[in-house]
């Protein structure tokens, strides 16, 4: 067939939907054939392939949002080093560089080209999450250079050959070697099946320029987003919402500015970075930002670079958003997090149907570190969620992982593999924001150290100081609060817990959603009724409704 | 041999099925009526006594009823069930509301969670705590039970859930509950954890226990209508139900434990299938179930279903995984998508065919159904093509309408896309059948099977129409379509045998193994296996055991099974048990870690009695004689070869040995088989069309 070929609707229906399918098949078989519980349990993954403009047009579905876009601009930057006509069948290219991927040094970026008839047609990649990447990673790293190893873009693979410079090098700077590079050697085999079958499908579909082919992918999604974008008037929306941080609080501003079917995101007037592990690198930014951009305006379309193609994403360079290097980075979700709350809102008087409140995230997470019984060091986290923000006609769920989409770890799990009990998971009354739509309640999730040793505890929370704002009129949900012993503690910060020590954590609340005057009473008493308010909650939040709901109860 | 009948029975969402064995002769009968949805056991009781008259049967001569149903799957989806409390240990109570805190739709800001069958004011909490080992690390407060317990007694509630932390290690608390409860509200029926599902995970384990109670009451009541009815009608013998992952039990079992039948209808399918399958000397097979508005994929391996314990009900999203109420059932595992003969196909806003997961519902349905159906449905596609005739649909008793087909296909997809009427249903055809290949692949990937060692075996009236096309995606070499699929699962219910499975969890590293109490526990298991078993009437000699380990290396999420011999478990050390896992493992994903050490997640003991013998080449005669050849039609097998001519044959005229050369089409009352040019069809003993594809030529998606 000729390269002026058309494709028809059936076939770019056809064809689109089995290379996606070949991205969740080959995720599924990194998955299977991997070591890390992370990667395993988490799917803190995804896999893509690139045309040979680099242009990403297809991506595995079930993954974490921090992945969204990020791996054309990391292969854009690996070409730089090795241009592509240089590359030879069965090369690998690696770099876990955080400024050029994903925005931490744990997420390891890897790419392979793909030739056809000894042309390189595309390249298929994948990054993932490493627990351990070397270095000592923490809340008071002041750079990078301290949170682990960074990796240059190498050629871990020399035409199907490993570099055993690259892995040696590896070898000796990671706690668990054997854990990272079974993790990296079961891509190596998913790259394998990937091109056995996208080479076998291109032959059977006749497909000789892929490229063409993945333009009509691409233009198909744009026009997509377009016209959603279209639909929201000329103008220029901004909001700005306030961090935690450490010492002093930060502040992300946002401006949104649309002109006719495209749309600019600009973090212009956002605070400085800090030499505290929380900078965003514009990778991250980016792909947090089209996230909620994508959730808000075209959910629905198998995400590719043309869903973006109308949408410029930027923030000032040396910011928070858009940190220089070496910039600390590791807890880079605790800004990044906060970008879809602050789109949502600065959206919400031009699109009130499709966006929602502010959720109780950035995500809860805690680290125990200590020794088994047997004397056995064991490293573990447990990741808690707080409420989810209300939508525009209905309450927010309550404990629902957003933007990051983590679960939890069943209590009977967790209590059998380390020394530690949990003596409640409970939501807490009043800590949904109240409002037409109320949001979703927090959790209270308390630990007991039964350890024979101490335990060092190592949390990194927001939402603290600055609780889940409400939307369109709603009100914020609860901040959130860490106890030790009873006592109010620091939400960043390494604690030694003594055998015995009780520790406590209430995540914050998902903020309302228009005027608690507005919330149907029927609502009210049922909440009350089921204790996810109390009547002092009630009388706080609804005084008009109070006498007659508590009759009605 | 008086009572020499054996009755299988299946209720369908509009049929209720019948297939009758006579187990002197292996003859077997089919009928169907009417279900009956306000009291499915109307239908039922018209049925046999149908079946009995039609063949001058009397009920004293039934030995059997065997039976299953949706009714539990129903009535959680429908929220029928009965008021149901739950009591935890004290600061977990909101674990039912709370989950997983997971999204199964990431990019759906909206996305809806199921809600609780409990609500929070009737989960209370009880003062205790037993440890992750199964140590009391706080006794029972029973004060607090009975102040609960005259809470629960005092207000409307029917049935009481019990789901405490670690009770799968240590039930003793659970078990002292019940009994105060016993004292304390004697009305009320009571369901334990640690009875109902003793495996780690509280979350899904309260989510199980909830749902057995919340249908106990209402399922119990269903059962004694249909065996009261039963005893009215003259049939003397007990009731049997087959459960979700295929076994059948004694009608008590069932009633103690409702939650097992969640999936009872679709297992009794699989099981005709695997039984077809083992007749025609097949033991990897695709069952391939496709209907009205979905379709079930299974695999079959070494003529055993797979099962899992990992099920879901009452979805939000019929086709989304995760949005629904988990349970920790022993079922066989199956793949639903959206797509069956109604679903509906349109344009979306990439410019792209879209197939469901919408459905025209069985009225209107589909265009050509000449209903007043406006959509444009899978159904229309195949009958503008030539896979479907308009004169002998459903044996001719519903004649399609070509034209209001062509029209809806033509708004629907032509117009919009500027094609023509038949490369429209063209495209809805091929689009439908990707997506279950797709649906299909990802599977056996995920199970680590090479689709092209299988047999596709496809039921359903919709699953021959498609299956060929399919198989050829696939790169799967043969089909084998039975007859009289539309009954497979009443007949599946007839072959299977009397099995039960026991579950006990408990997370062990295999080097601190307690091997001497391992094995009283697995005996304890295997004798109230065999209690169930000899209950429903199996022979002390001929019921066989087997125990699956649920094994992984330690810190592992996903355990696998393996499959543990007798002689691992009388052995002192760990060694067999050890090699059984790395075998297990090293077939599943191809390496093993030799440091890496190993836990034991749970056991599951399953105990059967022996396999009913049905005869499936004696108790099928060829229904009717005379010429099968009913003349020929147009079909069409994609742009390539358009239109072709193809001779079309009454399947039930078809003697074994006849051979055939594609394309040809062979019609039954319930669905039509279409054979493409260059594959063989051949009907084996057994009645089975078995197709041969031309594979070299498939385009398969598993290379």
């Amino acid at each position: 067939m000729s390269s002026n070929q058309a494709f028809s609707a059936l076939q770019v229906g056809v064809l689109w939907r089995r290379l996606n399918a070949l991205m969740d098949e080959t995720a599924q078989t990194f998955v299977r054939t991997s070591f890390s519980s992370v990667v395993r349990d988490n799917w803190d993954l995804a896999v893509s392939l690139m045309d040979s403009q680099g242009r990403m047009f297809a991506q595995s579905s079930r993954s974490v949002p921090s992945f969204i876009g990020t791996m054309p601009r990391t292969l854009a930057a690996m070409l730089l080093r090795y241009p592509a006509e240089t590359l030879q069948p069965g090369d690998v290219l690696v770099s876990n560089d955080g400024y050029i991927g994903t925005g931490h040094l744990n997420d390891i970026t890897m790419v392979r080209p793909i030739h056809r008839n000894g042309r390189l047609i595309a390249f298929v990649g994948s990054v993932f999450h490493s627990v351990d990447i070397g270095g000592a990673p923490s809340i008071d790293a002041r750079d990078s250079f301290a949170e682990g190893l960074t990796i240059p873009v190498a050629k871990i693979v020399r035409a199907g050959v490993e570099n055993e410079d690259v892995v040696a090098f590896l070898t000796e700077n990671l706690r668990a070697p054997d854990e990272t590079l079974g993790d990296i050697r079961a891509q190596f085999a998913a790259y394998g099946l990937c091109i056995t079958r996208l080479l076998k499908m291109l032959d059977a579909e006749g497909i000789d320029d892929l490229d063409r082919f993945v333009g009509e992918i691409l233009d198909r999604s744009e026009a997509s987003m377009r016209r959603s974008i279209v639909a929201i008037p000329d103008g220029v929306y901004g909001d700005s919402l306030l961090v935690d941080g450490f010492e002093e609080p930060l502040r992300i501003q946002c401006e949104i500015r649309v002109t006719g079917d495209s749309l600019t995101v600009d973090f212009a007037g956002t605070s400085p970075q800090i030499d505290r592990p929380i900078n965003s690198v514009l990778n991250f930014t980016t792909a947090y930002s089209a996230y909620a951009i994508k959730c808000a305006l075209d959910p629905t379309v198998p995400n590719n670079d043309g869903c973006f193609r109308p949408v410029t994403i930027t923030a000032p360079e040396g910011s928070l958003l858009n940190p220089r290097r070496p910039a600390p980075i590791w807890g880079r979700h605790l800004s990044g997090h906060y970008l879809p709350a602050v789109i949502f809102s600065a959206l919400a008087e031009r699109l009130p149907g499709r966006v929602i409140a502010d959720c109780g995230s950035p995500i809860w997470n805690v680290y125990f570190a200590g020794r088994l019984r047997s004397g056995r060091r064991f490293v573990k986290m447990f990741f808690m969620n707080g409420g989810h923000g209300a939508r525009p006609a209905e309450d927010g769920p309550s404990c629902l992982s957003f933007p990051s989409n983590i679960a939890t770890v069943p209590i009977e799990q967790f209590e059998n593999s380390v020394p530690l009990l949990i003596t409640e998971k409970a939501l807490i009354p009043d800590s949904g924001g109240a409002g037409q739509y109320r949001g979703g309640l927090a959790q209270r999730v308390s630990f007991r150290v039964t350890a024979e040793s101490p335990v060092q505890m190592t949390i990194r929370h927001e939402r603290v100081r600055f609780p889940p704002r409400g939307l369109l009129g709603g009100m914020p949900g609860r901040a959130g609060r860490d106890y030790v012993n009873g006592k109010l503690v620091a939400a960043k910060a390494r604690i030694d817990l003594a055998p015995g020590d009780d520790v406590t954590f209430e995540t914050p609340g998902g903020g309302g959603y228009g005027p608690p005057a507005a919330r149907d009473p029927a609502l009210i008493a049922t909440d009350l009724r089921e204790g996810l308010v109390t009547a002092a909650g009630v009388a706080a939040s609804y005084p008009a409704v109070l006498p007659r709901v508590v009759s009605d109860v | 041999m008086s009572e020499r009948y054996r009755i299988g029975v299946d209720i369908g969402g509009t049929f209720t099925d019948l297939v009758m064995l006579d187990t002197g002769t292996g003859r077997l009968y089919n009928d169907k009526v009417l279900t009956t949805p306000r009291d499915p056991s109307v239908g039922v009781l018209e049925g046999i006594g149908r079946i009995l008259a039609a063949n001058g049967v009397s009920a004293s001569e039934v030995e059997h009823v065997i039976h299953g149903t949706t009714l539990v799957a129903n009535a959680v989806i429908e929220r029928r069930g009965s008021t149901v409390a739950l009591i935890t240990t004290r600061g977990f109570g909101d674990v039912l509301q709370i989950g997983t805190e997971w999204r199964y739709d990431t990019y759906d800001l909206f996305m809806k969670l199921p809600e609780p069958l409990v609500p929070r004011h009737l989960r209370l909490e009880v003062t205790e705590r037993v440890g992750p080992d199964g140590r009391i690390l706080e006794p029972l407060d029973e004060a607090d039970v009975v102040r609960v317990a005259r809470q629960i007694a005092s207000g409307g509630v029917a049935t009481v859930a019990v789901s405490l932390l670690h009770s799968f290690r240590n039930p003793a608390h659970e078990r002292r509950i019940r009994e105060i409860l016993a004292r304390e509200a004697p009305e009320v029926a009571v369901c334990l954890s640690s009875d109902v599902m003793p495996e780690i995970g509280e979350y899904e384990r309260a989510s199980t226990t909830v749902c057995n109670a919340y249908v106990l009451p209402v399922f119990k009541h269903y059962l004694r209508r249909l065996t009261d009815g039963l005893r009215r009608i003259g049939v003397r013998k007990d009731l049997y139900l087959m459960l979700s992952d295929g076994g059948t039990v004694h009608e008590s079992t069932a009633a103690a434990y409702p939650v097992r039948l969640v999936q009872s209808g679709p297992a009794g399918g699989v099981q005709a299938i695997s039984a077809i399958g083992r007749v025609a000397g097949e033991s990897n097979l695709l069952c391939f179930d496709m209907g009205g508005t979905t379709a079930k994929a299974c695999l079959v391996d070494d003529g055993q279903p797979l099962r899992t314990t990992e099920f879901e009900v009452a979805r939000v999203y019929r086709f989304k995984k995760g949005s629904g109420l988990p349970l920790r059932v022993p079922v066989i595992e199956m793949i639903e998508i959206g797509a069956g003969g109604g679903s509906i196909a349109r344009v979306d806003h990439l410019g792209l065919v879209q197939i469901g997961p919408e459905s025209s519902s069985a009225d209107p349905g589909p265009a050509c159904y000449g209903r007043g159906g406006r959509d444009a449905t899978v159904t229309d596609a195949d009958l503008v093509l030539g896979y479907l005739s308009a004169d002998s649909f459903l044996g001719g008793d519903m004649r399609l309408d070509v034209a209001a087909a062509q029209d809806a296909l033509h708004r629907a997809v032509g117009a919009p896309l500027g094609l023509s009427v038949i490369d429209a249903a063209w495209a809805i055809h091929e689009t439908v059948n990707e997506n279950m290949a797709q649906a299909a692949s990802i599977h056996a990937l995920e199970k680590a099977k090479r689709l092209s060692d299988y047999v596709m075996v496809p039921i359903g009236g919709a699953g021959p129409v498609h299956a060929c096309n399919i198989a050829l995606k696939l790169g799967l070499p043969r089909v084998l379509c039975p007859l009289g699929a539309g009954v497979a699962s009443a007949l599946g219910f007839l072959v299977a045998p009397v099995a039960f499975t026991l579950v006990q969890g408990g997370v062990v590293p295999l080097d601190e193994l307690d091997r001497v109490a391992l094995r009283a526990s697995l005996a304890d298991m295997q004798r109230k296996g065999l209690e169930m078993v000899q209950a429903a009437g199996a022979a002390p000699g001929e019921a066989t055991v087997a125990y699956v380990a649920a094994m992984r290396y330690v810190g592992q999420g996903y355990d696998i099974d393996v499959l543990v011999d007798a002689q691992a478990l009388a052995e002192e050390d760990g060694h067999s048990l050890r090699a059984a896992f790395d075998a297990a493992y090293l077939a599943q994903f191809n390496r093993i870690e030799a440091g890496m050490p190993v836990e034991i997640v749970s056991w599951r003991v399953t105990v059967s009695g022996a396999d009913p013998g049905v005869d499936l080449v004696a108790g099928r005669p060829l229904a009717a004689h005379g010429d099968a050849r009913r003349g020929s039609r147009k079909v069409y097998f994609g742009p390539r070869s358009g239109f072709v001519d193809a001779p079309v044959y009454d399947r039930y005229r078809l003697a074994p040995g006849s051979r055939f050369e594609g394309p040809a089409v062979f019609e039954e009352r319930e669905s039509t088989t279409v054979v493409p040019p260059g594959a063989v069809a051949q009907i084996d003993a057994a009645l089975n069309l078995v197709v041969e594809l031309p594979i070299e030529a498939a385009e398969g998606l598993q290379s």
